[in-house]
């Protein structure tokens, strides 16, 4: 069975304008044929197939809009071969529109200026969607989220949880195979954000649509996804489920500690804090200390240095009033990852 | 002391207007064409009028005192076209506007220095080219002598004139959401009754009458007289810059006045 | 899930349909802003008010332009006026295309499976070009009765074909100056340089030299937006073949400037990485 995106070696490269400065430089540039060359995407390969989730990932600047615009259709590959829905997105725009849905963050798709049911059925006629099928959908949209609520109201008046929530529903209502959404809860609050993450984990489930999710918040990743993939200086660096990810560096548990008194944690200091566990135990040099609000910090390997260790050692850095046992958070091993690659750029 | 500092800064801001004109570097080269191309048309379109009469002097004007009328009115259209009712429409609508109160220099002023620096540089990149093109393909045949002089000052009071003229517009932006409509009106008045699409010669007596009375004749009809007229004198020159003068020391007044009574709505409206 | 919807069976009223459904929700959500359409409406009509009087000053001192007096200048003015309002009107995004390049909001319209220059010119629409439209056609009918214009089945057809033609050209200008955008940054001031000839569509072409009539024909059209098509009525005896031309040369221009726009969208892709 064919999957549903399937990316065989692709790459994009950019051929930039090396510009000068100045004037003359400007004059210059018109005539130039100094070109560069720059690799946003490199030979990135995978293959998503019908109903899953995937949390696609990567430090900004990283290639992930990239990619996604050339699964959209907006950007032809250089290299390589890319398939949605069975079709190459650049050569077939409107026929791969047809098939896929997409939602960027903070840009609404939607009319502005009019009621927000008169861009649904406006989709409806530009999609073809069948009477049924729309009824279907609204009907169900406003048992999910009550969206009847807001029909009346101008996109243009909406809080910006009631656009991304429109926004998504929009997408989805054509019932594509596909639908790309690029950070759909930035800027959101909470609550929002949880009622969000149902709404696309509902569709998800009710319509069996295959979601590339583009996010840069770990909750996004941790409600919605089960396979998470990487990308980093156009290069693909992790390609697999979350547990997976988490046992990918080995196990990680963070030790947190309160101390005894409020001025002891500070961000200063916690060189110096690292220095004496070290001195006490050699395997603390791969820990990472950090405040996070009023406990500090203690990112642990867990292969290389039993966490109890620690906690034997836990007075010599302060006098300690209470401590607290975290599991790993996506987060931190995605951080760890980001780190890495980074290291091994300047390494 | 505290003057000549005030001056300094009003200047640099003017050597600023002029370094920004010359950013747009592709617009002073659209401008200059598009100067020709009006020029061009205006040669054949005032060609084909005159010859429909066998006079070759119609009200006091031959062809090729249109011709350098209509170039040189063009030619100051452009110098003039220094969009600040769109700037101030656009200020107002995105709030930026509140902002001018925390700068230190007085509004009004500190504008037209910035406007200045962009008319210098249209002086020298339109207005004298323009000239000399028309002058050659007129045979010189407009007067040449002290009316030459005069002409440069009268066109700094035109641009006084319809920068106060234009402060006035967009301070109404203020009382209204649409500039567009407040502008374009505007620009239809001054173009025709200042004699700038249509010499005033032209228009009917009673037309011409009205039109000396009103202030817009003093930015294109006066300084156009002051470079073809055959009939004015020396003194003439100099009563035709007074009234300019005196034109502006009412609009600026009135601007000013406007201005002062409408920042208050700012301040109440909280931007 | 319907997965077999690829081959998508649209009927010859697709388009149509939507456009209808797009602009009218627009001009219901605009007609709330009351004063701000009638000081435009009052504002275009002023200006169209005054390139009339312009001509009337002209006429009340000289008899002719070239052997066209006041009727038939006035019968190509407003042909002009007319011509120039669909451009006004339906195609009002191009004003704005650069901005939305630069934000990166253009994206969207690459999105949905209809064509792009399509959805590009529905999203925006000028209500006060009706003011000039309603100005020119007035004039027009005006002009028509004081030369006494035959009014015959075959005219008004001509008329039509003419009218829809000249609109064309405007169109294809405008469209193509806009177009500059998706590779230059100063594609305002192209757009405004342009505009600013249709001043000159009024004027009978034979008022210029060869050079300029030629220029004014193919490079920047403005023969075709009044001139040439108005001949067809003003001198009915000896048609000029340039006047049959009209519709070829809007047809070819418009084609021209909707492959030139297309280029630039397919190549655009937006802003970040």
């Amino acid at each position: 069975m064919s999957s549903v995106i399937e990316l065989n070696e692709v790459s994009k490269v950019f051929r930039v304008l090396n510009r000068h400065e100045g004037m003359k430089g400007s004059i210059r540039d018109l005539f130039s044929r100094d070109y560069r060359d720059v690799v946003a995407v490199h030979e990135v390969s995978m293959q998503v197939e019908s109903g899953e989730i995937v949390g696609y990932l990567g430090p900004n600047g990283a290639g992930k809009s990239t990619t996604i615009k050339m699964m959209t259709g907006i950007l032809e590959p250089t290299g390589g071969k890319l398939l949605v829905n069975g079709r190459v997105p650049y050569e077939n725009r409107t026929a791969n529109a047809q098939n896929i849905g997409v939602v960027f963050g903070q840009r609404s798709q939607l009319w502005w200026a009019l009621p927000v049911i008169e861009s649904f059925k406006i989709l409806k006629e530009i999609y073809r969607i069948p009477d049924d099928v729309y009824r279907h959908n609204m009907h169900r949209y406003e048992e999910l989220v009550g969206v009847d609520e807001l029909y009346d109201k101008p996109v243009r008046q909406m809080s910006l949880g009631q656009r991304t929530l429109c926004d998504i529903l929009a997408s989805f209502l054509h019932d594509p195979p596909v639908v790309f959404l690029d950070e759909p809860t930035i800027g959101l609050d909470v609550s929002m954000k949880a009622k969000i993450r149902e709404l696309i984990l509902s569709l998800n489930q009710e319509k069996n649509t295959t979601v590339i999710l583009t996010t840069h918040d770990m909750g996004d990743v941790e409600a919605l996804c089960r396979r998470i993939m990487i990308i980093d200086q156009g290069k693909k660096i992790y390609d697999d489920s979350i547990d997976r990810l988490k046992q990918f560096f080995g196990a990680y548990r963070t030790l947190k500690i309160m101390p005894e008194k409020p001025g002891d944690l500070a961000a200063e200091k916690l060189d110096d804090y690292k220095e004496g566990l070290v001195g006490r135990l050699p395997g603390a040099k791969d820990t990472v200390f950090s405040v996070d609000g009023e406990w500090l910090s203690i990112l642990i390997p867990e292969d290389k240095l039993p966490l109890m260790n620690v906690v034997s050692c836990i007075d010599s850095i302060f006098p300690v009033r209470d401590i607290r046992i975290d599991e790993i958070s996506t987060e931190s091993v995605i951080r760890k990852i980001y780190e890495e690659a980074e290291a091994m750029r300047h390494g | 002391m505290a003057e000549k500092k005030n001056l300094k800064s009003y200047l640099v801001l003017t050597k600023a207007g002029i370094m920004e004109a010359f950013m747009f570097r592709t617009s002073l080269f659209l401008n200059i064409i598009g100067n020709l191309a009006y020029m061009v048309v205006m040669y054949f379109l005032w060609k084909a009028i005159f010859a429909s009469r066998s006079e070759t002097s119609v009200n006091g004007m031959t062809f090729e005192d249109t011709l350098v009328y209509l170039s040189m009115a063009g030619a100051i259209f452009s110098s003039l076209e220094v969009f600040l009712v769109w700037k101030m429409g656009r200020e107002i609508q995105s709030g930026e506007f509140a902002l001018h109160f925390t700068k230190p220099l007085d509004y009004f002023f500190r504008e037209f220095f910035y406007v200045a620096g962009n008319v210098i540089l249209q002086t020298f990149t339109t207005l004298i080219p323009t000239f000399i093109i028309v002058g050659c393909l007129t045979g010189w045949k407009m007067p040449l002598g002290v009316n030459l002089l005069f002409f440069p000052v009268a066109f700094f009071f035109a641009l006084l004139l319809n920068y106060s003229i234009d402060f006035i517009v967009g301070t109404m932006c203020l009382y209204t959401q649409s500039f567009w409509g407040i502008n374009i009106v505007k620009e239809v008045i001054i173009s025709v009754m200042s004699g700038a699409a249509v010499p005033l010669a032209f228009f009917p007596e009673v037309f011409r009458n009205v039109a000396m009375y009103l202030p817009f004749q003093a930015i294109y009809n006066l300084p156009l007289q002051i470079l073809i007229s055959r009939s004015m004198t020396t003194v003439d020159y100099v009563k035709a810059i007074g009234i300019q003068a005196g034109w502006f020391l009412v609009l600026m007044l009135i601007g000013r006045l406007f201005f002062r009574r409408s920042s208050k709505i700012i301040t109440v409206n909280g931007g | 899930m319907d997965t077999g919807n690829t081959k998508v069976k649209r009927d010859f009223f697709f388009y149509p349909r939507i456009y209808a459904m797009i602009v009218t929700q627009s001009i219901k959500s605009k007609m709330s802003y009351r004063a701000d359409f009638l000081i435009s409406t009052f504002g275009m009509i002023a200006t169209n008010l005054a390139g009339f009087l312009s001509f009337w000053l002209i006429f009340h001192t000289f008899p002719s332009i070239n052997g066209w007096h006041f009727s038939e200048t006035m019968f190509l003015y407003s042909f002009s006026l007319v011509a120039l309002s669909a451009s006004q009107i339906f195609f009002d995004n191009n004003w704005g295309l650069r901005f939305q390049l630069r934000s990166g909001d253009f994206v969207k319209y690459c999105f949905r499976p209809i064509n792009l220059f399509f959805y590009f010119v529905s999203e925006e629409i000028d209500l006060k070009g009706i003011g000039q439209m309603v100005f020119g056609i007035v004039l027009l009918v005006y002009s028509w009765n004081n030369l006494s214009i035959p009014v015959t089945a075959g005219n008004i057809l001509m008329l039509l074909v003419l009218l829809f033609s000249a609109s064309l050209i405007m169109i294809a200008m405008m469209t193509a100056a806009a177009a500059t955008g998706f590779w230059i940054i100063n594609s305002g001031m192209v757009m405004v340089f342009l505009f600013k000839f249709k001043e000159y569509a009024a004027y009978p072409m034979t008022i210029f030299n060869r050079a300029f009539q030629l220029v004014f024909s193919i490079l920047i059209p403005i023969g075709f937006m009044a001139f040439y098509p108005s001949l067809y009525f003003l001198r009915p005896e000896s048609v000029s073949p340039v006047t049959y031309l009209t519709p070829v040369a809007a047809i070819l221009f418009f084609y021209a400037a909707y492959k030139f726009w297309m280029r630039g969208a397919r190549q655009y892709s937006g802003t970040g990485s």
